[in-house]
């Protein structure tokens, strides 16, 4: 959709109608949609009224099943069903090998490096599956809110690397949503507690979930949220939980650790129900199999310890990155279902000297935050006094140099969006090409870093070693995401990327799964698309008739007025027919016809907006 | 440099001595009316502005807000680009560097965690007495190459300070 939406302060550029869009918390062990329904942001329920969906998937050979049942299905059908695909999401398959044992599926590769599951349907990566999760929750909300979705923020734990978001975002694509934004677990759940309490001052958000952990530490300032600094651990969470209770079990019942696939999920079930059990007992009677013992809370505090310790340390370092002091603090919001731990909140309240708060369902803060947003992105609050997030990025991106060494364009906590750059030479005299790697995480080595992309930039013109002048640009966007671009700036050769990790699928599976996808198209669908594509033209005309009547007759002259109008007549004619391809290849001229035009005013508001008073002072 | 000037910006004449509280509430009403939330419903091109937009009002900040980049940027403004790097004759100062260092590594080895507290405060106070004298001496055309000296050496400490952040990590372990 091309132009507008740039509404004055108090008016809303179509005030009759709400557009619906969703927050999603996409979760380790459950996953949640959200919308604001009558001002209030709560979580939608199905059709048995539940709100929470197990993220579990079964693959069967002609359908597939999502949510409690499949999950029930873990350990009898435990090489069709997926738990936890989140730990998967944007790994590549020597990450998951270090996972080991803890995995039953059978792996195998796809085009990319990406790790596939087998299953009865054959290989499923874990983007799909994920996009198996998203479909059942989008299909509950549009079912639920009557109508289709303009688009959903989605979350993701603030400690993901660019890899994992940008496998998230794939898998939201592929489900058919149109991802407004993806939004940080911790900065989403700060949302949801600060529009409750009208909050200021320094927050930080302990956010444990099944599988990742995230602190950040943020300052609120009058409907602002900036993020500080943020930490974590992308592989802590409940299930590691389980696992050192499945562990207590097969030790103290003198089992075998190798397990076929089916025990394995039994003995995690015995676990994590174990661990549930002992929030409001002091011990618990676990039984396996012929095998029976008690086990009490200090036991099971005990062999959670060092996952605790863990994420201490992580928060104590969240602090000190935010250059703030711990007694400065003043509100600790408890996030993630793991947080109902007793020995966590303990700990927690213990470290930062105060007891955290909890008012909100820790398994549905995010969710809610998430809708909150999602209605101001969408367009439906333009009043100036809708919230702003500032959040970070929260690993360094760099490159590789010399001697295999990373160095550091972009550093973690780094507020977003960002553009930085850094400048390079030649080593070699005649050198032609240069081979770029863009690299994440904090240490020096990059044997140690995560590798995100490899391109180079070819065509350099002879020079002597360190003449030539190669500037090479980083850009991560509001979602978190990585772009590189490189330049030689003597003889202008260009390169850059969108950077696809070396762990997400190739365009070209992508593009495969969504074709698979529409062969599977009924008539519905086809219906759905023209739909769509009513719809969007619509908008446009809408949103151009309005510009025009706005900024028109200041920013346009006759000529370009009348090139404008004629395209909307047209556009408004192919509305009235079915012919889907024509509305659509009609909607791309109409938008772009209006583009310089909507750069034209986008550039007076931001203008007028960064210029203040002074406009003439920052002219160029 | 074909950039707006970052002072200009945030409504400020350039200085080096700042209302940081000013900076930071002028830069949150700067940031809600470009920052890409706003136009995340808008055309690819829109947001693309915006995401330039915003990261240049990003940079801006973070530039205004740190002491050593502001006295930089200051320098900058008023006498050319300087150079990133530069061999440095400022004996003086580097051997005070190595002792400082040196200093650091001890605590380390002895895993002195008031040691380190102590330390920071040192090194918060030689950073106060350096901004003072900076300001003090940038805008005098005179004076010249002394207030380079002084924000070569505020650039030191910060990478100081930054290791000292190191340290204490590697000491919570």
């Amino acid at each position: 959709m091309a132009l507008l939406q740039i509404a004055e302060p108090g008016q809303s550029p179509q005030p009759h109608q709400r557009r619906l869009a969703v927050g999603i918390d996409l979760g380790t062990t459950n996953s949640l949609v959200a919308a604001l329904r009558s001002g209030l942001s709560e979580p939608l329920a199905d059709a048995e009224g539940r709100v929470i969906l197990p993220s579990a998937v079964r693959y069967h050979a002609d359908r597939v099943e999502v949510g409690e049942s499949a999950k029930l299905a873990a350990a009898t059908d435990p090489l069709n069903t997926v738990l936890s695909v989140k730990r998967l999401m944007g790994r590549g398959l020597s990450d998951v090998k270090q996972l080991g044992d803890q995995l039953p599926y059978r792996f195998v590769g796809g085009e990319s490096h990406m790790p596939f599951i087998d299953t009865i349907q054959g290989p499923k990566s874990p983007v799909e599956v994920s996009a198996d999760i998203l479909k059942v929750l989008r299909q509950r909300a549009e079912a639920t809110l009557g109508g289709e979705l303009v688009g959903a923020v989605i979350t993701v734990p603030a400690y993901f690397d660019d890899a994992q978001r940008q496998a998230t975002k794939d898998a939201a694509k592929l489900a058919g949503l149109n991802v407004l934004r993806l939004l940080n677990e911790p900065t989403a759940a700060a949302v949801a507690y600060g529009l409750d309490q009208h909050a200021e001052g320094l927050v930080a958000i302990y956010d444990l979930g099944g599988g990742t952990f995230d602190i950040s530490i943020l300052r609120l300032t009058g409907g602002v949220f900036e993020v500080l600094a943020t930490g974590g651990d992308s592989a802590l969470g409940g299930d590691d939980f389980d696992h050192a209770i499945a562990g207590w079990i097969i030790e103290s019942a003198g089992l075998s650790a190798d397990l076929d696939p089916g025990a394995q999920r039994n003995l995690l079930q015995t676990a994590c129900a174990a661990k549930e059990a002992l929030t409001n007992a002091a011990s618990v009677e676990v039984a396996y199999g012929d095998w029976k013992a008690e086990l009490t809370r200090e036991t099971f505090n005990a062999l959670i310890e060092p996952m605790v310790a863990r994420s201490l340390k992580a928060c104590r370092r969240a602090v000190r990155d935010s250059g703030v002091e711990l007694e400065e603090v003043h509100a600790v919001v408890m996030v993630g279902g793991s947080t109902r731990v007793p020995r966590v909140r303990e700990a927690v309240a213990e470290a930062f000297g105060r007891e955290p708060l909890t008012e909100i369902d820790p398994d549905q803060v995010v969710a809610i935050g998430a809708a909150i947003q999602a209605d101001t992105l969408a367009g439906n609050k333009r009043d100036g006094s809708e919230l702003l997030l500032l959040d970070v990025i929260p690993l360094s991106l760099g490159l590789e140099t010399m001697g295999g060494l990373m160095e550091k364009v972009i550093p973690r906590n780094t507020t977003i969006p960002v553009a930085r750059a850094q400048d390079f030479t030649t080593y070699k005299d005649g050198q032609s090409a240069m081979a770029i790697h863009v690299l994440q995480g904090e240490r020096e080595l990059i044997s140690d870093c995560r590798s995100l992309a490899r391109f180079e930039l070819r065509g350099i013109p002879a020079m002597v070693a360190g003449a030539a002048k190669i500037r090479v640009t980083f850009q991560v966007d509001a979602d978190g995401l990585l772009s590189v671009s490189a330049r030689e700036l003597g003889s202008g050769v260009e390169a850059s990327i969108q950077v696809k990790p070396s762990y997400g699928l190739t365009d070209g599976e992508i593009a495969k799964m969504l074709k698979d996808s529409f062969q599977h198209a009924n008539d519905d669908k086809v219906a759905r698309v023209l739909r769509e594509q009513q719809v969007d033209a619509q908008r446009l005309i809408e949103a151009v008739q309005a510009a025009l009547e706005a900024d028109g007759e200041r920013l346009l002259d006759a000529d370009e007025r009348m090139v404008i109008d004629m395209q909307v007549q047209e556009l408004a004619e192919l509305m009235k027919g079915t012919d889907g391809y024509a509305i659509e290849q009609q909607t791309k001229r109409l938008s772009q016809v209006t583009d310089a035009f909507a750069a034209r005013r986008l550039d007076s508001t931001v203008k007028a907006a960064l210029a203040g008073r002074n406009l003439n002072e920052i002219e160029e | 440099m074909g950039t707006p000037c970052h002072f200009a910006l945030f409504e400020l004449q350039p200085s080096f001595n700042l209302d940081l509280d000013q900076l930071a509430s002028r830069y949150r009403e700067l940031a809600r009316s470009v920052h890409p939330d706003r136009f995340a419903d808008a055309s690819e091109r829109e947001q693309r502005l915006a995401l330039e937009q915003s990261a240049s009002l990003n940079e801006a900040y973070q530039t205004l807000k740190s002491p050593p980049k502001r006295a930089r940027y200051l320098l900058a403004l008023s006498g050319g680009e300087l150079p990133l790097e530069v061999t440095v004759h400022d004996p003086e100062f580097l051997l005070q560097q190595m002792e400082l260092r040196e200093e650091l590594e001890d605590l380390q080895d002895s895993a002195d965690l008031s040691g380190v507290a102590a330390f920071k405060r040192r090194l918060k106070s030689a950073q106060d007495e350096l901004n003072q004298s900076f300001a003090a001496c940038w805008n005098d055309a005179a004076q010249r190459e002394r207030a380079e000296r002084l924000m070569r050496r505020m650039q030191f400490l910060d990478k100081l300070t930054y290791e000292v952040r190191q340290l204490e990590e590697r000491l919570d372990d």
